[in-house]
């Protein structure tokens, strides 16, 4: 019980910090944290299901996709969204995220493995491909930009430090949520699907019912991510639902160590900010990106997480050797 | 427990450490003319990239590193050809680099996605390369802090239209990438050659980036007089290779990018007496143009494609009204006001601003021919000029108003009258 | 819960009726009918490849019937998924090993005891909230000995204590019949007898339908034994009766 009133007050702790530095930063920095913040979302969510359930999907863009789409539609066309009724929008994009999971969750759930991860891919293709061709709606390869900006309901998010909090509620209660989850018997059961789905059928469950359901609530925040993601950017392109976009999600969750939750969001805050600044200091930052990959995949399967227990298995060794070159020693 | 602090709290330490790293570093700002510089520097646009920054840099670098005085802080960023990352680079530029402007894009998705960055931080925005119409037509009045220095996808293919059917063309069929930059390009020429009498009798639409046109070429009709094409990136010579490949005789006009000097060195003799259209040949014979080849091929080691005297350009067009301002950054409205009063004499011939911000300019109807040109040894193929329509405005000769009353052109305007 | 109702009802526990399976040619359960009453001790022998997991895989469904039927408690189950056959109070362990390697062993406990419960779709409170679930985790584990070890992760157990929390989790949703396939797989003759001991210690109401190799293990749990040979049940009895059987010897005991 302790153990976890640590974790959980180190994680606070480096919430609160990062609400009072980033807002002292310069705007731009506001920004990119707001940015990885409505990201890491998006990855917390896949988390739920490569790292809790043991599902690598490739399709999770869609979700956050559509929900960002139809923000931007919803918000151009009727305004809707721009004021109190964000607060609608929000649940509408989970909703959204959530009944297009629904249904791809039909097609999906029944592979597993490889076969799932193409599924997942093909699906979410299939939603790149919509945005892309249906013009009239989407805008195709331009895109839609949100003309009428971000909303104003007593808050102006128009003010990036504004908006910064408000994403960072939002992330925060997601991180809570799924703090929740994946910690309830509903979780617990997800990660016996991950260790051996067979046992967990003897056992009694239904275990395509438990997949599908977190396939579902991962859409769902999916489909929140979308909305911010909607309002940080201005402008949703089909880059933005492209495969990319899943496998960015995917490798932040591998980078930051999955099923830990608070490592998607760290692996987030990595990519972004390599990205961002690395791409300034120099042009092969996509090659430092890809190394930092590899060297995670091959020496760190627990990803960044990880860290701390790859280092003190290591100083185990050593006070190991050091003990037993001591008793060599001749006295 | 202190291991359990460290097991579960160093990570997230990290991660919180390195978002006030960055917090902390925020530039100082000097007095200089700081531009930041927008092009796609990895993936598939990577290479036009290049093209547009060496233009600009050798502008600079042959101006002392100066535009109208001021010393230039040239900070360029890598949109990777996407719209998103672009406005996430523009901010970075404008609110992290506090530059004083952002010039560059490549595709017309990137130009709409910039132009509200612009409006939004109030800061000057040149659309170097994109040329989606609406920049500087119906959408203009969103965008106060935009000039463009380049051109309108549909600018050079009024007068190709109007040349087509010049030549006794008839019925033609369009193949066109499919993207709103295709729409637009076979759009103008549709306009121009049917209000002349000509007929589109077939319009087809690649996906974007195909480079297999097997099960295309053989559904265009037998009996059209001559086909227009507009290809972008590794589309082109691909395209004139298995049209030319599959037997098929008759004339081939492109669309500005159909046959750029991007494109030609990648291309084989097929592409010889294809026509295009366009604001820039590397073919033109004026001391100007043959400076500025010249200085660039002996700098990059390739010829300039309009990617490069679009930007080369685009510093000139600066310095000259920084020049008039005084030596300083006058602030984006005053600066684009002393921009459009400049009539310059540019590369690619005399250039001027119409009343929204589009550059009037020269258009040229060009053909490929394998020739030695300006005293270098090998023979090449080139874009010999065969045709100039001066002068020439984004809206052609229908006036603004006439224009602007219809919609951007898009793939079902104008509509498709004659296909059957 | 109510082992008494069962007792009295006449209906067996388990009946299989003229079960077959056949994998593309290969027919590796033949015409295969059984009846299970409550309280039974039964042992299914036979040589490797006689179809005994697979037997198993028929009765818990994880592999469909290619004819014949399944009764649990009464109800034909032939076509019902696993999980509902597990929830008429049917429980099974493997003869590999399958428990959830990087759970810690308490975690194992509380997922097989969740499995029947309706609470395991909540996902608005901690698992730790739920006292009652705690405390029979609790019970089990200390009744197997297990409780020293509760937070180690199952995967750092030894094979010997691997086999042991298999049985527990097979017990954990209060189950009236329990299959265990091969419980004593690669125990030593020690640990063998240990396990014999556990298994003859259980709820004397609980039907048990084992696999084994081990014959002393058999021998000592199993009131009656059938014999399974290429799928077919050969001859059932009392363990002398098969000990004596010259055919059983020449077929099993012989070969082994």
């Amino acid at each position: 019980m302790s153990k976890q009133t640590i974790k959980i007050a180190a994680v606070v702790l480096c919430l609160v910090a990062l609400a009072v530095i980033v807002p002292r930063g310069n705007s731009f920095v506001v920004l990119l944290v707001t940015r990885a913040l409505a990201f890491a979302i998006l990855a917390m969510s896949l988390d739920i299901l490569l790292g809790f359930t043991g599902l690598a999907s490739l399709g999770q863009a869609a979700y956050f996709g559509v929900a960002a789409y139809l923000t931007a539609i919803l918000a151009n066309r009727y305004g809707f969204g721009l004021h109190w009724d964000f607060w609608l929008m929000v649940p509408l994009g989970m909703l959204t995220g959530a009944a297009l999971a629904a249904i791809f969750g039909l097609f999906a759930i029944r592979a597993t493995g490889t076969y799932f991860l193409m599924i997942t891919l093909a699906l979410g293709q299939c939603v790149w491909g919509l945005a892309y061709r249906w013009n009239s709606m989407t805008g195709g390869d331009n895109g839609i930009t949100m003309k009428g900006g971000r909303p104003q309901f007593g808050l102006d998010l128009t003010n990036d430090v504004t908006f910064f909090y408000l994403v960072f509620a939002f992330f925060a209660a997601t991180l809570a949520a799924l703090y929740v989850l994946v910690r309830s018997p509903f979780g617990k059961s997800l990660l016996g699907i991950r260790e051996r789905e067979l046992r967990m059928k003897i056992l009694g469950y239904n275990v395509w019912l438990h997949k599908y359901v977190a396939f579902i609530i991962a859409g769902a925040f999916g489909g929140l991510s979308g909305v911010l993601w909607a309002h940080t950017n201005g402008i949703i392109t089909p880059e933005t639902v492209v495969l990319t976009t899943s496998v960015d999600a995917l490798l932040m969750v591998v980078l930051g160590g999955a099923g830990t939750l608070v490592g998607a969001a760290i692996g987030s805050a990595i990519v972004f900010g390599l990205r961002e600044f690395g791409s300034t200091l120099v042009p092969w930052w996509q090659y430092v990106l890809g190394a930092v990959y590899v060297l995670t995949i091959l020496y760190l399967p627990m990803g960044l997480m990880g860290v701390p227990e790859r280092l003190r298995q290591w100083r185990a060794t050593q006070k190991k050797r050091t003990t037993k070159n001591l008793a060599s020693v001749p006295s | 427990m202190t291991s359990i602090l460290r097991k579960r709290l160093a990570p997230v330490l990290m991660g919180t450490a390195l978002a006030a790293g960055l917090a902390m570093a925020a530039p100082a700002g000097a007095e200089e003319l700081r531009i930041g510089y927008l092009a796609p520097l990895t993936g598939g646009l990577a290479q036009t990239g290049i093209d547009m920054r060496d233009g600009f840099q050798l502008y600079l670098d042959e101006h002392g590193g100066k535009l109208g005085g001021m010393d230039v802080k040239f900070i360029i960023e890598d949109e990777q050809g996407k719209g998103d990352v672009a406005v996430i680079k523009a901010k970075k530029l404008v609110l992290q680099d506090k530059v004083h402007m952002f010039i560059g894009g490549v595709l017309a998705s990137t130009g709409y996605a910039l132009a509200p960055v612009s409006t939004e931080t109030k800061t000057m925005y040149i659309p170097s390369i994109p040329a989606a119409d609406d920049l500087t037509q119906r959408q203009l009045k969103d965008f106060p802090y935009l000039i463009r220095t380049s051109w309108s996808s549909s600018q050079p293919h009024h007068p190709l239209g109007q040349w087509a059917c010049d030549q006794g063309y008839k019925k033609i069929t369009t193949i066109a990438a499919d993207y709103a930059f295709g729409y637009e390009v076979v759009g103008g020429f549709q306009k121009t050659f049917e209000d002349c009498g000509g007929k589109i009798i077939q319009k087809i639409w690649p996906p974007l980036g195909t480079k297999d046109f097997g099960p295309f070429i053989p559904t265009i009709k037998a009996d059209v007089d001559a086909v227009l094409s507009l290809m972008v990136g590794p589309m082109p010579a691909q395209f004139i290779k298995q049209m030319r490949g599959a037997g098929f005789k008759k004339p081939i006009l492109g669309g500005g990018t159909s046959y750029d000097e991007f494109v030609l060195p990648f291309m084989g003799d097929e592409a010889i007496g294809d026509v295009s259209a366009l604001h820039y040949s590397a073919a033109l014979d004026t001391p100007k143009n043959i400076a500025f080849v010249k200085a660039y091929r002996a700098k990059f080691g390739k010829v300039p494609s309009y990617y490069s005297e679009n930007n080369y350009t685009t510093a000139q067009w600066l310095d000259e009204a920084l020049k008039k301002a005084g030596g300083k950054f006058p602030g984006p409205e005053e600066l684009i006001k002393i921009m459009v009063s400049i009539k310059l004499d540019a590369v690619r011939g005399p250039v001027s601003f119409d009343d929204m911000r589009n550059p009037i300019q020269n258009i040229y109807i060009k053909k490929v021919e394998k020739k030695k040109m300006f005293g270098y040894e090998k023979d090449e193929l080139w874009n010999t000029v065969i045709k100039t329509y001066p002068n020439v405005s984004q809206f052609w000769t229908y006036g603004k108003e006439k224009f602007l009353a219809q919609p951007v052109y898009n793939k079902d305007f104008p509509p498709c009258k004659f296909c059957e | 819960m109510n082992t008494d109702t069962t007792m009295n009802e006449p209906a067996p526990v388990l009946k299989l009726t003229n079960l077959c399976k056949s994998f593309g040619g290969l027919q590796a359960t033949r015409d295969v009918t059984l009846r299970v009453m409550p309280g039974d001790r039964k042992a299914i022998i036979g040589p490797n490849g006689a179809g005994k997991t697979t037997l198993f895989n028929l009765i818990t469904g994880i592999h469909p019937v290619t004819s014949g039927q399944i009764h649990l408690f009464g109800q034909d189950v032939t076509n019902w998924p696993s999980h509902r056959r597990t929830a008429l109070g049917m429980a099974r362990t493997f003869q590999v090993t399958s428990l959830f390697p990087k759970l810690t062993v308490i975690d194992n406990v509380l997922l097989a005891i969740e499995g029947l419960r309706p609470t395991k779709f909540v996902m608005w409170r901690f698992q730790s909230s739920y006292k009652d679930v705690y405390d029979k985790a609790h019970t089990l584990l200390e009744q197997a000995g297990f409780l020293d070890r509760k937070d180690t992760e199952v995967r750092n157990l030894s094979h010997g204590e691997q086999r042991q929390l298999e049985i527990v989790l097979g017990l954990a949703s209060n189950p009236k019949i329990l299959l265990l396939d091969e419980p004593a797989a690669g125990l030593s003759s020690g640990e063998s007898t240990e396990m014999a001991h556990f298994l003859m210690k259980l709820d004397p109401t609980l039907a048990i339908l084992l696999i084994e190799h081990d014959m002393d293990v058999v021998f000592d749990v199993a009131d009656e034994i059938s014999v399974l040979h290429f799928g077919e049940l050969l001859e059932t009895g009392t363990p002398e009766q098969i000990k004596q059987s010259t055919r059983v010897q020449e077929i099993y005991l012989g070969t082994d």
